[in-house]
């Protein structure tokens, strides 16, 4: 069911080669109160994305002129607007291209539009919650420092000996989650929990490709694995 | 194992080596012992008649017998040796023998001789040296020969060691393949060009044949269901744009819903067939989330999830087999659908007329429900249960109550087990 219109439209871009889909796609979601603007090929989906901010992408892999992958790429180059991949091809190659390209998530087709929404929801979650929500507001100390990684719990913003990094939302939830128990392992059951909202039907390789891409953006011995539980924050 | 089994090829051989050992050695024991025998018999019958002769000289020299010859009467002779008396031409001497090998007299020569009137020349000589020397060489061969066989079994056995070895490996090969490990072939063992060599080439053609057959259509299933997913998704999310109040609007999002399943089952039997799948273990607590899964398919199944452990396993495709097993109890059975967890083991179980006897006998095959003019399903969702219990090491058998319905038990055959 459509929900009621929200009064600042949140703006999606869909990049689809299949006329059906984009245009289907684009109704649907305006029906929930989304903006919607399209593109029918990688490259015109990159100027549109250059033209005008937008708060998520939806991208399908197989795209003529610039595929999905490549696309997500030049996008993570220059912005960390939260990335939905929508692809045909199901098999763990495809998925894990997608999510190591820095897709913040992935879909297969066909997919309900109800569930679309529900992933975009999450999405878009993660990229506005309220830093208030994770760790105490009183709390004094809302630098956590891990040798020369510093997360401020209250900016939102993580530093690398000084340096700032920048970090998708997904990330920064993923890292942040880690930060509130540092030492302590985590499972990739509770993460898809806690950071993408999923519960027993989500797919737990969303997870070791966002920790893969945290650990290039934070340094790789961070994050240790351990196997087969998950993951966890070195104290250092 | 191979060494222990009394059936085992090299066994059979070995004991065919044997007895082919046996009989040549009793042929030529045969051969041997009946040639010495007849030796000593000649020998003896010649010791007789020289001593005969001599007794005769002795006589006819000093009107008396030797001490160690008798002198007796027809009647006092041995009856063969009468006979045999009897038999000898007036010419040649008539010196008659009688070789006595029965009790109590046995392996004497007996030799007879006429003197004149009723008189006879009686010697008995000893052949008891040739009869043991007889024996001697009897069991000198039985001893050679189980000598031989001593060293002739374990080398043939050794040897057929290269022959066994070859038809080990082409069975371990055929039996990867059957497990769906299509690319294993036998290759050429060896430079030996015989039957063995033969049939290697044959299966390993055979394999060939199969796998690309096999891949052939997985490839054909893959491709189609991908080309279907993209009308589909357009189909399916302009679907969801008709307007609800319409009653067609139902009808066209329900046949959606089941080609969109139908394709999705389709897609993930070629995955599986295709052995591409892999599972990705986590801790589940299986009560709770079957408990959760269940309740998710909507279907008022009631979840009895006493003492269920926490396993090792991949949720999602548990979760796919749970669903599917309580989607086709609910679709070809009858409520009430119970849904039992204990340990590592769910059972479904239903109150219909239970599985058909071919699904039984057989398994669950494509397109093949077995109650066609009752249910609605295409036969693939039981398919895709046992092909993904196949990926997660689980067991997923499937029987009739005794009471009526149908049960359908997975067992994640208990892994390392931990906490979450």
């Amino acid at each position: 069911m459509p929900e009621p219109r929200v009064p600042d439209p949140v703006s999606v871009l869909v990049v689809e080669d299949d006329d059906t889909i984009r245009r289907a796609v684009q109704l649907a979601l305006e029906r929930y109160g989304y903006r919607v603007d399209v593109a029918a090929d990688g490259l015109s989906g990159l100027e549109a994305f250059r033209a005008g901010g937008y708060d998520l992408l939806i991208l399908d892999v197989m795209l003529p002129e610039l595929d999905g992958i490549g696309l997500c790429h030049r996008i993570r180059e220059e912005s960390l607007v939260p990335v939905l991949m929508m692809s045909a091809r199901g098999d763990a190659l495809d998925v894990v291209a997608g999510l190591e390209a820095g897709a913040d998530d992935y879909v297969i087709k066909p997919v309900d539009t109800p569930v679309l929404v529900a992933r975009i929801r999450a999405l878009l979650r993660r990229a506005t919650f309220q830093p208030s929500q994770s760790p105490p507001p009183e709390a004094p100390d809302h630098v956590l420092v891990f040798g020369d990684l510093s997360v401020d719990t209250l900016g939102m913003e993580v530093r690398l000996a000084g340096r700032p990094v920048p970090l998708t939302p997904t990330e920064l939830r993923l890292l942040l989650e880690f930060a509130a128990a540092p030492g302590s392992v985590l499972d990739r059951r509770r993460l898809l929990r806690e950071v993408w909202d999923y519960g027993w039907e989500g797919d737990t390789r969303v997870v070791d490709l966002c920790v893969l891409r945290l650990r290039k953006k934070i340094g790789s011995g961070r994050i240790e694995t351990v196997r087969g539980f998950g993951y966890k924050l070195v104290r250092d | 194992m191979a060494l222990l089994n009394p059936r085992a090829l090299r066994w059979k051989i070995a004991a065919l080596t044997a007895a082919a050992c046996c009989a040549v050695a009793a042929v030529i024991g045969f051969l041997v012992h009946d040639a010495t025998r007849e030796r000593g018999l000649r020998v003896g019958h010649e010791r007789t008649i020289t001593r005969l002769i001599a007794a005769e000289r002795e006589l006819s020299r000093t009107g008396k017998a030797p001490p160690d010859v008798d002198v007796r009467t027809r009647e006092e002779l041995p009856d063969p040796l009468a006979r045999d008396l009897a038999d000898q031409p007036e010419t040649g001497g008539g010196y008659a023998t009688w070789y006595d090998a029965d009790p109590p007299n046995w392996f004497w020569m007996w030799g007879a001789v006429a003197v004149g009137g009723d008189q006879f020349l009686v010697v008995r000589d000893d052949m008891s040296t040739e009869v043991r020397s007889l024996q001697l060489l009897d069991r000198s061969i039985v001893k050679s020969v189980l000598a031989a066989l001593v060293f002739v079994v374990p080398l043939a056995a050794l040897a057929t060691e290269p022959i066994n070895r070859r038809l080990r490996h082409g069975a371990r090969t055929a039996r990867r393949i059957a497990d769906g490990e299509l690319d294993a072939r036998i290759g050429s063992t060896g430079r030996a060009r015989d039957e063995i060599t033969e049939m290697s080439a044959a299966v390993d053609d055979m394999a060939t044949a199969l796998q690309r057959k096999l891949e052939n259509e997985q490839r054909f299933t893959a491709d189609v269901a991908h080309e279907l997913r993209t009308p589909l998704m357009g189909l399916v999310t302009a679907a969801g744009l008709l307007p609800e109040t319409d009653e067609a609007t139902g009808l066209v999002r329900d046949r959606v819903r089941a080609l969109n399943a139908l394709i999705e089952d389709l897609l993930e039997i070629s995955r599986l067939d295709a052995g591409a799948e892999r599972a990705r273990l986590d801790a589940v607590p299986l009560g709770e989330f079957v408990a959760d899964v269940v309740r998710r398919t909507g279907t008022g199944t009631q979840v009895a999830a006493g003492d269920a452990d926490v396993v090792e396993t991949d949720p999602r495709r548990v979760e796919r087999i749970v669903v599917n097993l309580v989607t086709n109890a609910h679709r070809h059975g009858a409520g009430p659908v119970q849904v039992t967890v204990t340990g590592t083991r769910i059972s479904v179980r239903d109150h219909g007329p239970g599985f058909p006897a071919a699904l039984l006998e057989q398994g669950p095959q494509r397109f093949r429900t077995g109650a066609g003019e009752r249910g609605r399903g295409h036969g693939l969702g039981l398919t895709v249960a046992q092909g993904q219990a196949g990926v997660l090491g689980a067991r997923l058998t499937f029987a009739n109550a005794p009471d009526g319905g149908a049960v359908a038990t997975l067992d994640l055959a208990p892994g390392p087990s931990g906490t979450v």
